[in-house]
């Protein structure tokens, strides 16, 4: 008797705090980035889906980005919300493999938009030959470098590695260290290597590689080894890499004390925060190692994915076909300086990078995810310990690379 | 009155109306919490559209069944006779009851399922249907661990820890002893000696992160005065030259687990200091006026009068001193998560990146790594848990 009227009481109590409208269904989104930019675009995306689907209560969460990556976990098994982050390529895999994730395989072949502008990614977003997620934005990787500083020298973009080798030798004659990067969380390291690996063997030898069909020990990847070799010896890196994460790694890019980074187009805006300007840095594709060998790149992609325990399903469907069509793709990539998945979406034609990384994406041959998204996440770590080591003590590759294939054979 | 005198046995017979009563309560309860509340069902009660919304009063309505249950359940067993006639004997046991409980399942039933969990393979994942995603692979786990240079490095980085960490009892006593005098303001000076031991692991891993970068820290600045001159580089802007470049302690795979320990020892010293202290305010005045009567004096005083009645403090600060240097993990997280390349590693570091760390994942392999090193532990407590005991029977 009383506890039904406790229930009552705490009742009436209750619906004074959470009054809402009586007929909304409810979307509960998931997302990982606090960065004020990521964080602005994706609140504009969520309002703008309110505003088409009033009927619909978004609940927007957001978290920080490495958090995410152990929450998930418990996210996607107990308390599911209906839309959630995550990276696609072989880093979905143990989710989907579980079955956490929904088959929206129907949603790609059924939504006119996603089955014909997304088709460049479309084979990132698929495994067991179905797919699993929407990507809202992704990136180009290169080499920025400081075009005042190569101007000084006379220097030009290289286009294949003799020529990058020849700019080292004349950045270091001038006191200019010519490679910056930061290798304390590991991943950096993983950019450099991946694109010496894509550069010297190809797409389909790195894929190979990264899906456990070939060791690391194999004589082409002892090949790619040896080019990294030259790079450490002729295109030396700044001494403290160990030391600095990938933002302390541009301080020394931008006093002018090194001259270029291979990174991310996500680092251009803070390029910018520290004072360099649009004359002062510019890109180029990572040059050609091996003749003839397609020229692949990097672009890793960010996605959102429905839990297998979502609630709403049809509303977090109805949520992955709007952040797909080509406005909001657009807007949303405008507003981080990254570029849309879906190929019919404006992009920012005032940024020369957007513009020259659309260039670079569009005509590549094959898109990698990063190593450590291509790789399984046991793998990734090993791999990535094994390449900081190397930057740190290259004559230490043997043992690096029959422990590495120690972990795959384990891993895989 | 009368009526207690007449039947003295009354107050130890067994109050059925109460335990009834109380149990029917507990039973109404626990049917309620497993079978009735839950959200669809709140949502349902209170009149809310949304799932969402309806989780927070949930939680109340839980909490207050839970309690309503745990009332119930003391009500009904304090209503027994068999209670009220050895009340002495089982009330101690009542209060240790809710510990004991969660000792038991967030303690004891943990180590049982993690050591189960070294002999699979498992990422870590339930599938849709709650099913475990694992696979049984017997001592493969403890094969792959021998042939692991990164398991023989952490753990040597263990011993390393337990062996230097240990500097922190003797530095302990001498700022102790040092510090053991009637000067004005001798609280002060305390208190900042102590202060290290306040600020949390973290901080001090942080504040030592900073003074040993070798681009702004404190170290590279005064190695600067000696090495390093200012010059301009290409674009015009002021940059540092060194002769000789800066250690860089945290990047540098043979100096990162000492540069660590050098920042541990730092509140740790604090510790077993304040441990030191309050012993040395326990020392009888008399045996040292003894001693000194005696002719003994300086390091002959202090070892065989002054420690021996230090005993207990060193007790307690090697134990708290190996406890600390065994879970080192929160220094190691804000230092170097373990970098370079696995070389500042220690066996509680390593298993959290295995299993749990950046989604890595390998449970089995993880558990693998706790067993091992929860025999270690084990070893040591035992260890000391048998020199208790044997001191206790002299004691006697």
């Amino acid at each position: 008797m009383s506890l039904r009227f406790t229930k009552l009481a705490l009742g009436a109590a209750m619906a004074g705090l959470f009054s809402g409208s009586l007929l909304a269904s409810d979307l509960v989104i998931t997302f990982d980035d606090l960065n004020p930019d990521k964080k602005a675009a994706y609140e504009a995306a969520v309002e703008a889906f309110k505003a088409a689907n009033p009927d619909i209560n978004v609940v927007a969460n957001n978290g920080d980005r490495e958090a995410h990556k152990d929450t998930i976990r418990n996210a996607l098994q107990n308390d599911a919300p209906d839309v959630i982050t995550w990276y696609p390529g072989n880093r979905m895999g143990p989710f989907v493999d579980a079955g956490l994730f929904t088959d929206i395989s129907d949603l790609w072949a059924s939504d006119e938009n996603l089955s014909s502008n997304f088709n460049a990614i479309k084979p990132t977003m698929t495994r067991d030959g179905k797919q699993w997620g929407v990507p809202y934005s992704y990136y180009q990787w290169g080499v920025y470098y400081r075009a005042d500083i190569y101007e000084k020298l006379g220097l030009s973009e290289p286009k294949n590695w003799e020529e990058l080798l020849g700019n080292c030798d004349a950045l270091k004659g001038a006191g200019v260290t010519p490679f910056t990067i930061g290798t304390q969380y590991l991943w950096t390291a993983a950019g450099v290597f991946d694109y010496l690996n894509l550069r010297t063997n190809g797409y389909e030898v790195h894929n190979d590689l990264t899906a456990g069909k070939i060791k690391y020990t194999d004589d082409r990847i002892r090949a790619t080894f040896a080019k990294w070799e030259e790079m450490l010896d002729r295109c030396s890196f700044v001494s403290t890499h160990a030391t600095m994460d990938w933002q302390a790694a541009i301080s020394p890019f931008a006093k002018g004390d090194a001259a270029m980074y291979v990174m991310g187009n996500f680092s251009v805006g803070q390029y910018k925060d520290a004072g360099l300007t649009d004359e002062q840095i510019d890109f180029f594709q990572f040059p050609e190692i091996t003749a003839g060998v397609p020229r692949a790149e990097e672009a890793p992609a960010d996605a959102f994915f429905i839990p297998a325990n979502a609630k709403n399903v049809e509303n977090a469907k109805k949520f992955l076909s709007f952040i797909a069509t080509p406005q909001i793709q657009g807007d949303w990539n405008k507003a981080i300086g990254q570029l849309p998945p879906n190929a019919a979406a404006e992009i920012n034609a005032d940024d020369k990078f957007i513009v020259e990384g659309m260039a670079t994406l569009s005509t590549a041959a094959g898109l990698a995810q990063f190593y450590d998204r291509d790789a399984p996440a046991a793998m990734a770590k090993a791999g990535m310990e094994g390449f900081q080591k190397f930057m740190l003590d290259p004559s230490a590759l043997d043992e690096i690379l029959e422990g590495l294939d120690k972990v795959q054979a384990e891993v895989y | 009155m009368t009526t207690t005198i007449a039947n003295p046995n009354q107050r130890f017979e067994t109050s059925a109306n109460r335990v009834v009563g109380a149990g029917i309560v507990l039973a109404i309860c626990i049917f309620l919490l497993v079978f009735v509340v839950n959200t669809a069902m709140v949502q349902e009660m209170l009149g809310y559209t949304r799932q969402i919304t309806a989780r927070v009063p949930t939680f109340f309505i839980r909490m207050a069944l839970l309690l309503t249950a745990v009332a119930a359940g003391l009500f009904m067993i304090t209503g027994h006779s068999y209670y009220k006639r050895n009340k002495l004997a089982v009330t101690p046991w009542l209060f240790l009851a809710v510990g004991l409980a969660f000792f038991m399942v967030y303690v004891i039933v943990p180590i049982f399922q993690s050591i189960s969990y070294s002999f699979t393979k498992w990422n870590g994942l339930y599938d849709i249907n709650g099913v475990w995603t694992g696979k049984w692979v017997g001592l493969h786990n403890y094969r792959i661990l021998l042939d692991d240079p990164n398991f023989w490095t952490s753990l040597k980085n263990n011993l390393i820890w337990l062996v230097l960490y240990m500097l922190a009892v003797p530095i302990g006593l001498f700022i102790a002893l040092f510090l053991n005098q009637t000067v004005t303001g001798i609280r002060i000076y305390k208190s900042l000696f102590f202060f290290p031991f306040v600020i949390s692991q973290v901080v001090v891993g942080l504040i030592f992160a900073w003074a040993y970068n070798p681009e702004f820290g404190l170290l590279s600045e005064v190695w600067g005065w000696f090495f390093c001159e200012m010059r301009e580089n290409i674009v015009g802007n002021l940059t540092r030259v060194c002769s000789v470049d800066p250690p860089s302690i945290l990047g540098d795979s043979k100096k990162a687990t000492y540069g660590i320990i050098a920042a541990g020892l730092w509140p740790q010293i604090a510790y077993c200091m304040i441990l030191y202290l309050t012993g040395l305010n326990n020392v009888s005045a008399d045996q040292i006026e003894a001693g000194r009567l005696d002719g003994a004096k300086g390091w002959k005083l202090l070892w065989h009068v002054v420690l021996p009645q230090l005993k207990p403090a060193t007790f307690i600060a090697i134990v708290v001193t190996v406890i600390g240097a065994l879970r080192s993990f929160d220094m190691i997280a804000t230092m170097t998560q373990g970098g370079p390349f696995g070389s500042t590693n220690v066996l509680a570091f390593y298993m959290y990146e295995q299993a749990v760390g950046e989604g890595v994942g390998r449970y089995g392999y993880g558990s693998a790594i706790a067993t091992v090193l929860f025999l270690i532990m084990l070893v040591y407590i035992s260890y000391f848990l048998w020199r208790m005991y044997q001191d206790e029977k002299e004691g006697n």
